[in-house]
């Protein structure tokens, strides 16, 4: 599969809004998951007191410490519990501690409380002057662990979580660039062979139309008006045919899902190939062509696709025929030269010209190309361009097409 | 043997197109013409009456004409032209040395499928047939391209003088020619003609076998009435 710059950017384009989504997604699925946990558990918050609000509400008087009301009232609700430790490690005031645990802690107990359970109660200390407040909530209520890291690795990971989210990134984007690709792939493939299957199963029936209409045209039997007609049902059919081969052309140049056959060809040698099939098919009546082949161009060879480069010059002088806007023959004028390592085709014809609206179109970038009225132009300059050529359709002052095609060659 | 005394075998499983292709044959002189609808069909057709020429469509219901054609060249050297009705079988054909001899893109004008048939039947047997029937005649000049002598009839001439040899080469230009007779003939077509594909520069060379080649078929060389110069193209022969 061969990727142009404009695809590239386009598949990119893809790529990027997929990945958004798919973030955006992500966040709106964990959002609403994390909320309905909320909504359910919230009512179990079992959050320590703050042991310094606990002493801030914690008097001394002469019976002893003395908690405020609206404190003990909170111990209540929560269903927690405190206990302050004087420096011996003896309990000098609680509230509602548990009938199990003791009245007395050495440093030992009091170290290993401070990092994990206290006989399995969940723990939180505060440090008041030589005293210590511990406030409690129940058994099995709180999952508590410790962390710890060496400062070198924090200090690593300060330096490196950008270029750490940067990845992330990246690599979600490449992701989705694939997906897109693959996407995009199978769908592409899928519609050309829809294509390629319907122009098939159009062409062996119209095998049988042209055949017949054939016959019947040269036969002596049938009248002359019969003769006319199957004539003009045999050339409607050839339309059909080119309509079809237009089609196909059209799905592979723009889908670049075949390659083009690319070989060594000399242009010198197409165009006069062209030419006279051009001249033996085409009634004298009707088409006038000069061909001018500088002598130096004569050896030029181009790497391209001999077939195609035949349908662009077909396409090109059929174009002067058919919209030539004369009685009589139009004359067609084509030229090759080269500069340098350029090769110049051009073809101009004295008919009346290209359309103001058909110019126009032909210079949108745009798919456009494939409407109607500028189909067989257009494929010529896909053609052109699908060889890295460029093109330039315009009049010429005499109000005839002129048409311009630059080639880069090997020599 | 007479080139419509072959006997050809048409392969499609489309009924109302052998019926027109069978037609036409017939009209154009091959009395000897039998059908196939399927690989499995064909194989025994190829088998009971031993055609010369198979007109073998790509794609049949039990399996594709390049198969099938793989497995008759294991024992048969017989010719063979593809109908085909998709551009990538086309593709196929030109890539890939199948051993097909000639391929006809539906869809086809009658009078392109006779040429394409005889072309090939020429060149498969010509050595038994038609080549010595073959010649061209210009004005009071007669080529007989089986021998390669021009015959002129003037009566004031000896007989000596009125037979002329064309060389190798001047007989392959009026052959190509002859082929395409009316029609032009590029230059590139008749070099290829000559001296096979791939060469150039025998621009020059190919004039110079032109002018030798109307000092033998032209009554006035320098005005000549049959082999025509198409300026920039290439020659016609008229």
């Amino acid at each position: 599969m061969k990727y142009s710059c404009r695809k590239v950017v386009r598949l990119f384009f893809y790529g990027i809004v997929t990945c958004i989504t798919i973030v955006f997604l992500l966040g709106i699925v964990n959002l609403v998951f994390l909320g309905i946990g909320f909504l359910i558990y919230q009512d179990m918050e079992t959050y320590y007191i703050s042991g310094g609000d606990v002493m801030e509400a914690l008097t001394v008087t002469d019976d002893g410490y003395v908690l405020e009301d609206e404190m003990i009232q909170m111990f209540e609700n929560r269903n927690q519990w405190a206990m302050l430790l004087d420096r011996d490690g003896k309990v000098i005031w609680s509230i509602k501690k548990p009938d199990e645990l003791q009245d007395f802690y050495t440093q030992a107990d009091i170290a290993r409380m401070s990092k994990w359970y206290l006989q399995g109660y969940p723990v939180h200390q505060r440090v008041w002057d030589d005293r210590i407040m511990i406030v409690g909530l129940q058994k099995d209520t709180q999952w508590k662990y410790t962390v710890e890291f060496p400062i070198s690795w924090m200090n690593f990971v300060k330096k490196v979580w950008l270029y750490l989210v940067l990845n992330n990134f990246i690599l979600i984007l490449i992701l989705a660039f694939l997906a897109a690709r693959r996407f995009t792939k199978k769908r592409e493939e899928a519609r050309i062979e829809w294509i390629a299957g319907i122009s098939h199963d159009i062409r062996t029936p119209l095998s049988i139309v042209m055949g017949y209409a054939d016959t019947m045209e040269r036969s002596s039997e049938l009248s002359e008006e019969a003769r006319q007609q199957a004539a003009v049902i045999r050339h409607q059919s050839m339309v059909i045919k080119d309509l079809i081969a237009d089609l196909n052309l059209t799905f592979q140049l723009e889908d670049s899902m075949q390659p083009l056959r690319k070989e060594k060809v000399r242009p010198a040698q197409v165009l006069r190939s062209v030419t006279a099939s051009v001249l033996n098919d085409t009634p004298e009546e009707e088409i006038d062509i000069s061909l001018e082949i500088a002598q130096e161009a004569e050896q030029i060879t181009l790497y391209a696709d001999r077939k195609l480069l035949v349908r662009a010059f077909r396409n090109l002088i059929n174009n002067s025929v058919k919209h030539s806007g004369k009685t009589d023959a139009v004359k067609v004028r084509i030229s090759l030269w080269k500069e340098k390592r350029r090769c110049f085709i051009r073809f101009q014809d004295d008919g009346a010209g290209y359309p103001q609206e058909t110019l126009r179109r032909l210079k949108k970038r745009k798919k456009d190309a494939a409407a109607q009225d500028i189909r067989g132009l257009g494929i010529v300059k896909k053609i052109v361009l699908a060889h890295g050529g460029r093109i330039r359709f315009g009049n010429d002052e005499k109000g005839g097409s002129d048409c311009l095609i630059i080639f880069f060659g090997n020599k | 043997m007479n080139l419509f005394d072959y006997k050809i075998l048409l392969v499609d499983d489309e009924g109302t197109l052998r019926e027109m292709v069978v037609g036409f044959l017939r009209q154009a002189g091959f009395h000897q013409v039998v059908e196939a609808e399927s690989c499995r069909a064909a194989e025994k057709m190829f088998a009971a009456q031993a055609p010369h020429l198979i007109l073998l469509d790509v794609m049949l219901p039990d399996g594709d004409g390049f198969t099938l054609l793989r497995r008759l060249r294991e024992n048969s050297e017989i010719p063979v032209i593809f109908l085909s009705a998709r551009d990538e079988d086309e593709n196929r054909l030109r890539g890939l040395g199948l051993g097909a001899d000639d391929y006809i893109t539906k869809p086809f004008l009658p009078e392109k499928l006779i040429l394409r048939v005889k072309a090939v039947l020429k060149r498969v047997y010509r050595a038994k047939e038609t080549r010595e029937e073959e010649t061209i005649v210009l004005g009071d000049c007669v080529v007989d391209l089986g021998s390669g002598v021009v015959h002129w009839n003037k009566k004031e001439e000896s007989a000596a003088d009125t037979e002329v040899s064309l060389t190798a080469k001047e007989y392959a230009v009026l052959q190509k020619l002859s082929q395409e007779r009316g029609r032009i003939v590029t230059i590139d077509a008749l070099c290829d003609a000559v001296w096979q594909e791939g060469n150039y520069g025998y621009e020059n060379t190919l004039v110079v076998h032109i002018r030798r080649l109307r000092e033998k078929i032209e009554e006035d060389p320098s005005h000549p009435r049959y082999l025509l110069t198409v300026r920039g193209l290439g020659y016609r022969l008229v």
